[in-house]
């Protein structure tokens, strides 16, 4: 990389959040880096510095508690499949990431990062959705609780302000146990970004997706109802997305497919 | 940023400047050009090196980032003339063409086979899915891996010819 930057590792969540505080919207929040290395080798971002938010003390704790699981910002995407207590607990989370990149992406990019990273193609973002999960943002003032259903802003915008990072991703105890599966339509069988993705989440007769790739943020659509039929399904998913037409495909195609996986899905997840 | 790292067992300590990649450090810094540089992205792969464990793509990673590290390369599988048992399986395989993929998929190989001694042909194919190659061909690698980790009749699964 030609473009030059400063690196900050603070080691503590209190110095992370005052540095941040101090550089605002000079600086960039490093976690895997599998996005913003290459963004900045390519001169979409031109960050005076950069703070890496994987060296502080518990940044890769994941810890399975009374409220569920947690992960720090460091906690990769591998971290979680090869979680026994994160397959068992939480598959859809892990069918999700399997899904992500390649082995080697999975192995230094989080799952924080992908969230925050807030791609409408985003992974992980139909897990966190449907699995009722919440961000817990940090900054110098305090912190604050958001549920991923009202994380997401636009494409590649969060609620998350300058000085603000992704301290905890918590996903509810509630959820643990959900069936779920997720097809993401690629052009290829590997490392791919989606043309849609739709994940479904079945628990105590209660249904829901979480869609990618389909509007401008992940879109979480709780409203199919266990007795509805296949169609009505569709139809309820399909009048909650805005797909595109883009370069991986046309907003037709995208229809077509979301129909097709919801319907196919269920078939499939009991 | 003075940063220390063991690369092939070889304790490092260098001035590194902040905005530099892994892999530029171990190729221009260390002077360890066996890891290559494909997309520079993410997407082939030819950057993979296993650091604490993990194959990771280098071109993704700041040397700074990797500061107490614990990498391996493409040069610490050859010990002087003799090939590492990944190499040697490469090579009887014709599992290697240009070469220019190679340094990657074997780092790709060995960490699969670090946690996973006898992988079926499928995790084999998950393994290297992250690693572009644009002339051999994969069916010959996944051959040498199902051949080197022992499968009935030394044959791979997929073994064609």
């Amino acid at each position: 990389m030609v473009y030059e930057f400063r690196y900050l590792a603070p080691r503590t969540a209190t110095e992370l959040a005052t540095v941040l505080d101090d550089i605002k919207a000079d600086g960039r929040i490093l976690a895997g880096g599998t996005d913003l290395i290459p963004n900045i080798r390519n001169g979409v971002f031109k960050p005076r510095i950069v703070v890496d938010v994987k060296k502080f003390q518990g940044a890769d704790r994941m810890a399975f508690g009374s409220e569920g699981l947690s992960m720090g910002p460091a906690v990769t995407i591998n971290d979680v499949l090869r979680s026994k207590d994160a397959r068992e607990r939480y598959p859809s989370l892990c069918a999700c990431a399997h899904e992500l990149a390649s082995h080697q992406v999975r192995n230094r990019a989080t799952v924080a990062g992908n969230v925050v990273n807030a791609s409408p193609c985003s992974d992980m973002a139909p897990a966190l959705l449907c699995l009722g999960a919440r961000a817990v943002i940090r900054s110098a003032t305090g912190e604050r609780v958001v549920p991923f259903a009202n994380f997401f802003a636009g494409v590649k915008k969060t609620v998350l302000v300058p000085g603000e990072f992704l301290a905890t991703i918590i996903i509810p105890a509630e959820s643990a146990g959900a069936a779920g599966r997720y097809l993401k339509l690629k052009r290829i069988a590997g490392h791919d970004l989606g043309i849609v993705g739709v994940l479904m989440t079945r628990k105590d007769g209660e249904l829901r997706f979480g869609v990618s790739s389909a509007a401008p943020t992940p879109v979480l659509v709780d409203t199919v109802g266990a007795k509805d039929d296949p169609d009505e399904a569709a139809r309820k998913v399909l009048a909650s997305v805005s797909p595109i037409s883009d370069v991986r495909g046309t907003k037709e195609y995208r229809e077509h497919m979301i129909g097709v996986y919801v319907r196919r899905l269920l078939s499939e997840v009991e | 940023m003075r940063i220390k790292l063991t690369v092939n067992g070889l304790a490092y300590e260098r001035e590194c400047a902040e905005h530099v990649t892994l892999l530029r450090f171990l190729r221009e810094g260390l002077g360890l050009t066996g890891t290559k540089e494909g997309c520079g992205m993410g997407e082939c792969g030819a950057c993979t090196v296993i650091l604490n464990g993990r194959a990771v793509n280098s071109c993704m990673v700041l040397a700074v980032e990797a500061d107490g590290a614990v990498i391996s390369t493409i040069e610490g599988e050859a010990q002087g003339p003799s090939l590492s048992d990944i190499q040697k399986a490469f090579e009887k395989h014709h599992a290697v063409q240009c070469g220019f993929c190679t340094p990657g998929m074997v780092m790709s190989v060995k960490e699969l086979l670090a946690d996973n001694g006898k992988p079926g042909v499928d995790e084999v194919k998950e393994a290297i899915e992250g690693n572009f190659c644009r002339c051999t061909g994969y069916v010959q690698i996944v051959e040498a891996v199902m051949d080197l980790t022992g499968r009935p009749g030394g044959k791979g699964e997929l073994e064609h010819v």
